[in-house]
């Protein structure tokens, strides 16, 4: 297979973010909820109703 | 850290309309509209044997053997051949993405390091939306709907494995006595939540827990993975030396959409296991008088206050077991490099944060995030506790879909808190973790992928001109020599000359 134009190279963790202080805090102060209850309301209410799945490992 | 790790996500996979809807063919179909450049169905199996017991001895048959040949019966009256159905892809990050019978599977690469796991986790999201994209655009008026979690609500559950490839000094007994503790009470902060009680095959009854998995263990150890699931499994194959490495395979785990609660998963797991290693001796762990009543009891308990009796009649609380471990890693631990240092932090903050107030943790972690959105809900429309609603809201906490998936529309909010910064997380694309052998599998894949023979996790079987080359994976763990064998496959004009790999051998 000949080189994709694409080269990620492999990835070296950045200097940000997990340090000996820990995680950070959230970017948002107050979320905007009204904007995720209407994708709640979307949600069909019998979804979980009809979802059947093989039992995995 | 002398430890590597990775992950296996089992997928849920439904439609819009899913009624007569055929599992296993939509896992299929999945896992063939992948575009994710990599090799497809050069997966050797033969290699592959789950029922050797790290006890120390090989078990004829695991519980599910005879669900797996009737499933291959049902299988094979398909057209596709068995490889045909795997689909096996190996990704150009060293991932693999696979049909595991009904489930499309995505197995991470090795990781070193925190960052990278939570990269090549991401990774795999975003390659599975990608796939329910393509296959949606085949039927639009019935899109595929993908989720990240481990149960259908009516007893059926799917795993999220990790894997911590770690050194073979730490005998087994130790290991597996010391470990279960701590796996009963790290539901506390890695748990994913679930609107629903259930048994194997079946629902019980309605209410809230923080753990998806906890409802469908019975043995305290074993071999098996599907049936009477272990608090501690038991499979011996390390995919690398035998009698350097041990891959300890835990499959008590949820599958985590929260990022953080990930990182504490993965990160806590490692630490407890490395002052193990360490020399933390076994008669200051833990242990809880009934395991398996207990990891129930914590899941379910409706007043998050988590207690439990340790042998000998004591009671504790999961909080106090994990500051138990807490205490562990930090004496036998003392020299970690910072981003092992911010999990010491971060662990005891989310413990002590769960102690004062369990739903402030509603930042970081899933259970308390997804149990906050969904009550928040419930009372806004006067839901009833047992409406079934919720347990299709809890369904679309987990559906890997940024428009319409509720933990996604926590994020775009700025919900949760981040273990690292979201474009560090994000902006990789499919590059393998460069200290691993993972960078070494996934440069092959990238840039011979056309004359891969075969490739298991510890090995690369490769076409040369005349001859075949074999890359011997199963001792590539110094950083220095996997650094060395990347710039000799970036200069390498043909294939042949991965020859000259310390590793490699012609065969």
């Amino acid at each position: 297979m000949p080189d994709r134009i694409q080269k990620p190279q492999p990835t070296v963790p950045g200097p940000g973010g997990g340090g000996g202080d820990g995680p950070r805090s959230p970017q948002v102060e107050k979320p905007n909820t009204d904007e995720l209850l209407k994708r709640m309301r979307k949600v069909d209410p019998d979804q979980a109703k009809r979802y059947r799945q093989r039992t995995g490992q | 850290m002398d430890i590597q790790f990775g992950t296996e996500t089992e997928i849920g996979i439904s439609r819009a309309i899913p009624e007569n809807l055929d599992v296993v063919a939509e896992s299929i179909a999945l896992v063939r509209s992948a575009t994710a450049p990599g090799v497809r169905m050069r997966w050797d199996y033969s290699c592959e044997d789950p029922h050797c017991d790290a006890r120390g001895f090989r078990v004829k048959e695991l519980l599910q053997d005879t669900d797996e040949a009737n499933y291959f019966a049902q299988d094979a009256q398909r057209t596709l051949t068995f490889h045909e159905i795997k689909s096996d892809l190996v990704l150009r990050n060293g991932a693999r993405f696979y049909n595991d019978h009904a489930h499309p599977e995505y197995c991470t690469p090795e990781c070193s390091t925190l960052l990278e796991i939570l990269q090549q986790d991401y990774a795999g999201d975003s390659v599975l939306m990608a796939c329910a994209k393509a296959l949606t655009q085949q039927s639009p008026n019935n899109p595929v709907l993908l989720y990240k979690n481990n149960t259908d609500f009516c007893g059926h559950s799917y795993g999220c494995h990790e894997n911590y490839l770690m050194p073979r000094t730490l005998s087994w007994d130790v290991l597996s006595q010391a470990i279960i503790a701590f796996f009963v009470t790290r539901q506390i902060y890695c748990g994913a939540g679930k609107y629903g009680w259930e048994e194997e095959d079946k629902f019980v009854k309605h209410g809230f827990q923080i753990s998806q998995r906890a409802d469908f263990f019975s043995e305290l150890q074993s071999v098996d993975t599907m049936q009477r699931r272990p608090i501690v499994n038991t499979r011996d194959e390390p995919h690398a030396n035998n009698d350097r490495f041990r891959r300890f395979h835990v499959i008590i785990g949820d599958s985590n959409l929260s990022l953080y609660s990930n990182y504490l998963k993965i990160g806590t797991t490692s630490l407890v296991l490395q002052a193990l290693l360490n020399g933390a001796p076994l008669e200051r762990v833990p242990r809880v008088a009934d395991p398996l009543h207990a990891l129930k009891s914590i899941s379910r308990d409706h007043t998050w206050r988590w207690i439990c009796r340790e042998i000998g009649g004591t009671k504790v609380t999961a909080i106090d077991i994990q500051r138990v471990y807490l205490q562990l890693v930090k004496e036998f631990c003392p020299s970690l490099e910072p981003e092992w240092k911010g999990v010491v932090t971060a662990w005891e903050k989310v413990l002590n944060d769960l102690e004062k107030d369990p739903l402030s943790t509603s930042d970081r972690l899933d259970w308390s995030a997804k149990h906050k959105l969904i009550e928040h809900f419930r009372e806004s429309e006067s839901l009833e506790p047992d409406n079934p609603w919720l347990r299709s809201l809890d369904l679309s906490y987990h559906l890997l879909d940024r428009e319409q998936g509720l933990f996604y529309g926590l994020m775009e909010q700025g919900a949760f808190r981040l273990p690292f910064s979201f474009d560090e997380i994000t902006c990789h694309s499919l590059c393998p973790p460069a200290s691993t052998r993972a960078a070494v599998r996934g440069r092959c894949i990238e840039k011979f992928g056309s004359a891969v023979h075969a490739t298991q996790w510890d090995y690369i079987l490769v076409h040369g001109s005349h001859k075949k080359i074999e890359l011997d994976l199963r001792n590539l763990f110094d950083a220095n020599v996997i650094r060395h064998a990347l710039k000799v496959i970036s200069a390498a004009q043909s294939v042949d000359e991965l020859a000259q790999l310390p590793f490699a051998k012609i065969v």
